[in-house]
């Protein structure tokens, strides 16, 4: 299945699916675009690295253990959370530092909350990908 | 002060916390340390004893889940603090004996948690004010003994144990709770000393009453092993000698009693009271020392003989008369004092001899002479000999039997009798293994470090100085634990050696001699009557528990096999099933119109697109080949895309896009292994699932269309979201906002189902079989 195109396209293509899925992950508060659907692409883009050039090489370009992403994840979440708690607010309410920085924009606890849905979603559809075609042995 | 009940506990469950890190570092010299808790914790209590017995109860309370009702609030009067002090200073010679016995183990540290969060959570259950408070505790002293009767986990008959032993308390402190909730709504509070306080037969007039006592008397008997709960207190000796005497006899199995004590002003005003709870009592005292006879090893005799305690405790708290709650509670002192002491002792002579068979032992008094000595005055105290607590408490149980109202001397039969038996038993588990000629046993025995026979000895002088001047015990310990169950402040228990000649001693008199004839009459009974209790075990309460438990694991087999057979189209069937029926019954039920009219025009484009959706499903039930099926599957997934986008919900709509992205990927990955598309259903089978197909999406339709008309009539719930998300949330796009704000935990908890999902699927596909 390794062919030449795929493999070409795929070095471009990696790349802006990468950005995009940052840039989808940061825009998500105002306009279409979240964790989610950031994950997903971003999954998507490794998806795709690992039909063009085996599952390995894309283990090696991720770093990190789909299943660490998805405890990062889920720590990062489950963390965003704590803030509130130090102001005396229910667990989970939203803090927004009100100056926005360039490119990222405003700064709250419910980007870093999707930050983390981001990586478990990122996690998880890369542990169902790479787990399916490990057992491909052409694959690997 | 209060505040001081709140640390001592705190204080015992912390030391529980760093036993393991603090016993890796220091090694097994950290126990001595670790006794220094409950001896500080004693020390406090028993600086308590003058103000409590003064009448001044210490109450503490710390704001906690307020809007459910549940503070955490304390309260601890005469009742509790006889308690405490008997689980603090039992609980320091324990503590101090488990360093002894359990030397060299490995996992010293996770015992000692354990063992600390037993007694944290024993404190907790006698101070507590608040039931459902006194409910945790009483669970977390539930947990705690299965792992510490399952401590030689690789044993197998300790693990049945443990789980027996977790499953009988465990079920009854479910009962229990529902009780206290019951009580709690029926009474309008669930703090103790207010319920205490409501005039007597408030409660006992409620509708609901025989549930309430019935639910929490479930709880009580199973925790103090009463019949026919009695099969796991027996079985629970297979844990190590510290436990059985801490848990098993001196402490936790008296949380029932406690229990049962503590609501007695409440609950004892009703005849089902005095009609259940005393001949369950009777029952259990008559079946603890009948079973007692047949026993040779030391610890199983010990743990009948409490069995038969347990139920005499019941059964006085039954008849429930100023004279047997007295007799009940000098009765619960002595029994703590002396069956430590002899848990302790029988330990430290199986430790020492490797064997706790009575015929195996003998003169032990030569090489074990300490133990020997705690071991003889607390079998001596059991006996019912003058000048021991025993010989007291058992002056007063038979007084109580005398006063109490019953058929023709039944309870003074019943009385007599039994105490017969214990005194033989006494005789033989705390007696006769230190007289005569020392016999050689599996070790060589040599007297136990001093941390082993420390305990047994001082309890032991308690034993003594209590029996032989029962004044102060009286005055102090005794009189204001029972005007606390009893709820009259005027109540006083003069405790007194030598009542002159009158019928109870007579009859003590009466008990020693034929104490004596029933010791000498064992070996032949045991003999003579094994056939007996071979019957009686088949048809005994563990048989009936053990067929439960096969029924049980036999329905659940039976239901994974037809529930989750393994065919996913079953799965669809039952999981759509269930919700159409449960939507249809919904729509039924509630009143609705569907007003055509409101809504708005189909147009060209939507209606183009829903066709081509429904053509694509229909096409892809025909599909011949599996590649055929997934691109027509396609269509459709593109499809409702497309109606997001019609319908102003780019995120769906682009979140749709990228699943369908994925599942492509995915299939492709799969495609290869799966076999090809064959006939599996019949026309009949078809049929149904078209028919089942056909009603689900009726009725999913019909769902939409209803909450169209409900959103008429009582307004979208998404003006709340448009019109708050950004001055609240900082955010434009309602939908994210939604997610990682409004409900955000709704979201957390979606994360974590798909992470622990991905693991599901992960785990298959690693954990399957390799072909051969």
């Amino acid at each position: 299945m390794k062919t030449l195109i795929l493999q070409t396209t795929n070095r471009v293509i990696m790349g802006i699916l990468l950005v995009f899925s940052v840039f989808l992950l940061l825009r998500g508060h105002n306009l279409p675009g979240g964790g989610f659907s950031g994950g997903l692409v971003a999954a998507s883009a490794f998806a795709l690295h690992a039909l063009a050039c085996g599952v390995p090489s894309a283990r090696t370009m991720l770093v990190f253990d789909p299943r660490t992403l998805i405890g990062l994840g889920l720590a990062i979440a489950l963390l965003s959370g704590a803030p509130a708690l130090a102001e005396h607010l229910p667990y989970l309410t939203g803090l927004w530092d009100k100056t926005p920085l360039p490119v990222i924009g405003k700064i709250g606890t419910p980007l870093v909350f999707d930050v983390g849905v981001y990586f478990v979603v990122l996690g998880v559809v890369l542990l169902l990908v790479f787990s399916l075609a490990d057992e491909e042995g052409s694959w690997s | 002060m209060g505040n001081g009940i709140i640390l001592s506990i705190a204080a015992v469950f912390l030391a529980g916390f760093v036993s393991p890190a603090a016993f890796r570092l220091l090694g097994g010299r950290f126990g001595k340390l670790l006794a220094l808790v409950p001896l500080a914790a004693f020390v406090f209590y028993a600086s308590l004893v003058p103000s409590v017995g003064g009448g001044r109860a210490v109450h503490a309370a710390i704001p906690w889940a307020d809007s459910l009702g549940i503070p955490l609030t304390f309260h601890v009067d005469g009742l509790s603090l006889l308690f405490l002090l008997i689980i603090s200073l039992v609980g320091t010679f324990v503590v101090l004996y488990a360093t002894g016995y359990l030397h060299g183990s490995k996992s010293l540290g996770k015992f000692f948690l354990y063992l600390m969060s037993f007694m944290g959570a024993m404190l907790g259950i006698v101070s507590s004010d608040n039931l459902i408070l006194l409910f945790i505790f009483w669970e977390l002293t539930s947990i705690t003994s299965f792992l510490l009767i399952g401590y030689y986990h690789e044993d197998a008959a300790s693990r049945r144990s443990a789980l027996q032993a977790l499953l009988v308390t465990g079920a009854g402190g479910l009962a229990m709770l529902a009780g206290f909730i019951l009580l709690g709504v029926t009474a309008g509070t669930s703090e103790i000393s207010e319920l205490n306080a409501l005039p007597a037969g408030t409660l006992a007039a409620a509708p609901a009453f025989s549930w309430i006592l019935g639910l929490i008397l479930l709880g009580a008997f199973t925790k103090s092993a009463q019949f026919p709960f009695h099969f796991w207190l027996p079985n629970a000796m297979a844990a190590p000698a510290p436990v059985s005497s801490f848990l098993h006899s001196a402490t936790m199995v008296k949380a029932g009693v406690f229990l049962l004590a503590r609501l007695h002003p409440c609950l004892s005003a009703h005849e089902l009271w005095v009609g259940i709870v005393a001949p369950v009592g009777a029952a259990t005292l008559i079946t603890g020392v009948f079973l007692g006879l047949r026993q040779t090893d030391l610890k199983k005799i010990l743990a009948y003989t409490t069995l038969a305690v347990l139920g005499t405790l019941t059964m006085l708290l039954g008849i429930g008369t100023e004279l047997a709650i007295k007799a009940c509670l000098v009765y619960l002192l002595a029994h703590a004092l002396y069956k430590a002491a002899l848990f302790m002792s029988a330990g430290s002579v199986d430790h020492e001899t490797g064997t706790r068979e009575i015929a195996e032992l003998s003169g032990l008094r030569r090489t074990m002479p300490f133990t020997a000595a705690g071991a003889i005055v607390g079998a001596l105290s059991m006996a019912g000999i003058p000048l021991l607590l025993g010989f007291v408490s058992k002056e007063y149980f038979y007084k109580a039997l005398l006063d109490a109202d019953g058929p023709l001397f039944l309870w003074e039969a019943i009385g007599v009798g039994t105490s017969m038996l214990l005194f033989a038993l006494a005789v033989i588990a705390g007696v006769r293994p230190f007289l005569g000629q020392l016999k050689a046993t599996p070790k060589h025995a040599h007297e136990a470090p001093w941390t082993m026979w420390i305990g047994p000895l001082v309890l032991g002088v308690l034993a003594i100085k209590f029996g032989a001047f029962p004044g102060w015990v009286g005055e102090h310990l005794i009189t204001p634990a029972s005007q606390a169950v009893v709820a009259d402040a005027s109540f006083h228990a003069h405790l007194k050696l030598w009542h002159g000649w009158n019928t109870a001693l007579v009859l003590s008199i009466i008990t020693v001699v034929g104490g004596v004839l029933a010791y000498a009459a064992a070996p032949v009974w045991r003999r003579m009557s094994a056939g007996l209790y071979r019957v009686l075990s088949a048809i005994g309460p563990e048989t009936a528990y053990d067929r439960l438990l096969d029924g049980v694991l036999g329905f659940a087999k039976w239901q994974t096999r037809t529930l989750q057979n393994g065919k996913l189209r079953n799965y669809i069937l039952t999981v759509g099933g269930f919700a159409t029926v449960l939507l249809i019954f919904q729509i039924v039920r509630v009143p609705f119109e569907i007003d055509l009219a409101r809504m708005s025009p189909p147009s060209l484009l939507g209606t183009t697109v829903c066709g081509l959706i429904m053509a694509a499903g229909i096409f892809a039930c025909f599909a011949k080949s599996r590649f055929t099926a997934i691109l027509t599957l396609g269509v459709v997934g593109l499809g409702v895309a497309i109606l997001f986008f019609l319908f102003s919900a780019p995120d769906l709509a682009m979140t749709q896009i990228l699943v369908e992205t994925l599942t492509v990927i995915l299939f492709v990955l799969a495609f290869y292994k799966l076999p090809l598309l064959r006939e599996f259903s019949s026309s009949a089978i078809k049929a149904r699932d078209a028919i089942f197909a056909a009603v689900f999406g009726i009725v999913m339709a019909a769902l939409v269309m209803i909450a169209f008309h409900f959103e008429q009539t009582a307004g979208p719930i998404s003006d709340y979201m448009s019109a708050n998300s950004l001055p609240l949330a900082n955010g434009r796009n309602v939908v994210n906002v939604i997610l990682v704000d409004f409900r955000a935990l709704d979201t957390l908890g979606e994360i974590t189902v798909l992470a622990v999902a991905a693991l599901g699927v992960f785990a298959m596909l690693r954990l399957r079989t390799p072909k051969p």
